[in-house]
């Protein structure tokens, strides 16, 4: 799955495609949220899904790690597929699957424990650290990775909700990257932050795609242009457009993408 | 004919509004804009006004004149008769009423009659002459509203004082009864540590109640006030009842909040909420009659032997009483951790027994820590199942399956025993006092807990 080779070839391939999406649909109860989605998700690189309030973004991100089968009424059908391997096929164990792929939410969510434990939650549960020692490197290493390490490398047993709204979201994808997943799925990252802590965070973002392979759903098309590479345009549940980020910005085919990228519709 | 004098003056109360109302809108004319007040303040106020100060008025009246003639009678009935006891005027008085009334009196002779007929004539007095008064305050303070009306007249502003200040009264009313319980608790409670020559050491840590036996003339034996036997029996029941609520309580919040379907939860929940409802009284008998005898006999087929009053079945049958509130309180604050929490931990792999056991319990805890102790809180107070199927003996013993007694239940054997009430009184105070003294702590404590460990989520 992991192919260390890889890490090094840092040269994008447009087949390098770690996640494949074929007709997605997606119903809230009777509402139809996705139609007929398909996108393909490029390895290493960074994809932004943008669009306007209730587009359905949210929901398709989180249809990638499943997350969705926590909502009772929420149905999904269609093929998605990890390295290859169909991901709602019966056999495939949620839970071992977001292992894989993990997520970051919109407002931070540290867990009523300490920094350290926060971060040690994930890689405790999987098993990933066999003795003290290695955990502390694994928390360490993610809290490093996640640039937050500096800031609080002496207070590790303090409160994760008493830190500053910035610091709880690298915090939060520090706890992301601690489980070592795939993919790292981020919903709306920055959008419970001020430009400064934001500014942090994407420049994270920027960083983390060397490792993984990082899917964003974000409000903000200067975001979107900042940090993305491929950019996937959402319109009332369908795809309206997907493509390389300076095409979609520069060169829109579709009027409806060119009108949102204007302001004209939002 | 207090209430009737009371819908008088609420009539004329009503009468004022609609002419202090009417008033205003005369004075205004044609600008409306022009009054301070809405014309509906007008007659707000002259409503309240007239009201209270004719309900003032009838309270005051009422009960002086009232107790300025019955003193009046007792003095006639002892200038008749001075050799007669307090009791004995009483009776006299109390056959002479039924005499007025055309009632049934124990005796009648000359005095009764006499003063039956001057209860008849100073009781119609008493009545008319209040009501009367009582109408005319209310008249005079509707005719002053009226008179002082025009157009700046801030009759908003005067009867939202009016309002809040009778607000302040109720809250005034609320406090003041709360402070009068708690301190004829201290003075009683003192009283008794007096009764037994200030050894206070001998009710805490003594070993042996039995306090009214051998009392003579209100003094008590500080040997046979020892408590502990009570607080050993309060805390035994107190324990089991929590070791039979706390895990099927939480557990069935966990299940409620995290597992239930939603159509489970529609209907499991109140169902639980109804066990709330049932009163303590049926779970005593239930406890005495079913839940012990059933306790004997399968104790029997063991070789056990348990007492037909045990802790076990009291302490178990409270421990059912408690399971909703345990659970519905827990169930709430589960519910309120919020799913921001429980989506990061799913996203990071966990399973759902991993979420709510790391994530959400702990965030949770101290509300669950409150629950709990509410609920010993309840079990400590609880009175009709112990009192039922605990026992009444003083025993002081560990073993759950004896009969042993609370503190509850020997407040209850006091002052429903026939020892007279001023001698009873004391150790059953005493009790209470205790009591709320541990409530109130627990109260508190509990609190604090939760206070200390909130973690605020938006």
């Amino acid at each position: 799955m992991f192919d260390d080779t890889k890490s090094t070839e840092r040269v994008m391939a447009d087949d390098d495609i770690k996640i494949t999406a074929k007709g997605v649909d997606v119903f809230y109860d009777k509402t139809h949220a996705i139609k007929n989605v398909d996108v393909d998700i490029q390895n290493r690189a960074v994809t932004a899904f943008i669009g306007p309030s209730g587009c359905g973004k949210s929901t398709f991100l989180r249809c990638l790690n499943r997350m969705n089968d926590t909502i009772d009424i929420c149905r999904v059908t269609g093929d998605i597929h990890l390295d290859g391997n169909d991901i709602y096929a019966k056999d495939v164990d949620p839970v071992q699957l977001r292992a894989r792929v993990g997520m970051v939410f919109q407002k931070p969510n540290p867990f009523p424990k300490s920094i350290y434990d926060n971060v040690a939650y994930g890689p405790k549960i999987h098993g990933l650290a066999k003795n003290k020692a290695e955990l502390d490197e694994i928390v360490e290493k993610s809290l490093t990775r996640a640039a937050i390490w500096n800031e609080v490398k002496d207070r590790l047993d303090a409160p994760g909700t008493s830190l500053s709204g910035g610091q709880q979201q690298r915090l939060c994808i520090g706890r992301a990257i601690a489980t070592a997943p795939e993919v790292l799925l981020m919903d709306e990252p920055c959008s419970a932050l001020d430009p400064i802590a934001t500014a942090q965070v994407e420049e994270l973002i920027d960083e983390l795609r060397q490792d993984f392979t990082v899917v964003i759903v974000t409000h903000s098309m200067q975001q979107a242009a900042r940090v993305s590479q491929k950019t996937a345009f959402f319109h009332l549940g369908d795809l309206v457009e997907y493509g390389e980020t300076d095409k979609i910005f520069t060169n829109p085919v579709d009027p409806r993408t060119e009108s949102y990228i204007t302001g004209r519709i939002g | 004919m207090f209430g009737l004098t009371l819908i008088a003056v609420a009539a004329l109360g009503i009468v004022f509004y609609a002419s202090a109302r009417s008033r205003a809108v005369s004075l205004a004319g044609d600008n409306q804009q022009a009054l301070h007040s809405r014309p509906n303040y007008h007659g707000f106020l002259a409503f309240l006004v007239s009201i209270l100060a004719g309900v003032a008025v009838l309270v005051v009246v009422w009960t002086a004149w009232g107790s300025f003639i019955e003193s009046r009678f007792i003095a006639h009935i002892l200038e008749a008769q001075p050799e007669l006891s307090p009791i004995e005027v009483e009776l006299v008085l109390n056959d002479a009423r039924a005499i007025a009334e055309g009632g049934i009196a124990s005796r009648t002779d000359a005095l009764r009659t006499q003063i039956a007929t001057e209860i008849g004539s100073q009781t119609q007095l008493h009545h008319y002459g209040t009501m009367a008064l009582a109408l005319l305050a209310a008249a005079l303070g509707g005719l002053w509203c009226l008179k002082s009306a025009h157009l700046g007249w801030r009759a908003r502003n005067r009867s939202e004082t009016v309002v809040r200040r009778l607000l302040l009264l109720m809250a005034a009313i609320a406090v003041a009864t709360t402070a009068g319980i708690v301190l004829s608790l201290i003075f009683e409670t003192l009283n008794f540590f007096n009764n037994i020559d200030w050894q206070i050491h001998k009710f805490l840590f003594g070993t042996t109640w039995s306090p009214l036996s051998g009392v003579q003339a209100g003094k008590l034996d500080p040997e046979k006030v020892g408590a502990i036997p009570l607080f050993a029996g309060t805390l035994l029941i107190t324990i089991i009842a929590m070791l039979v609520a706390t895990p099927i309580g939480l557990f069935a919040a966990i299940y409620l909040s995290d597992f239930a379907s939603a159509r489970v939860r529609a209907w499991a929940k109140p169902m639980l909420e109804i066990l709330a409802g049932i009163p303590t009284v049926v779970y005593g008998f239930f406890a005495a009659i079913t839940l012990a005898p059933f306790l004997r006999n399968s104790g029997e087929a063991v070789g056990l032997s348990i007492a037909s009053e045990s802790a076990l079945a009291a302490g178990i049958v409270m421990g059912i009483m408690i399971i909703p509130f345990i659970s519905s309180l827990s169930d709430d604050v589960i519910n309120a951790v919020p799913q921001s929490l429980r989506d990061g931990s799913y996203g990071l792999g966990a399973t759902k027994a991993e979420t709510i056991r790391q994530v959400v319990l702990p965030a949770a805890l101290p509300g669950i820590v409150s629950a709990v102790l509410l609920g010993i809180s309840r079990a400590v107070g609880e009175t009709m199942i112990v009192v039922m199927a605990a026992g009444q003996g003083a025993n002081l013993t560990a073993n759950p399956l004896e009969a042993v007694t609370t503190v509850t239940v020997q407040i209850v054997m006091l002052i429903t025993g026939d020892t007279e009430a001023s001698t009873a009184a004391g150790p059953a105070f005493t009790l209470g006092f205790t009591l709320f003294l541990i409530t109130l702590l627990m109260n508190v404590v509990a609190q604090r807990i939760v206070r200390k460990y909130r973690e605020t989520y938006e």
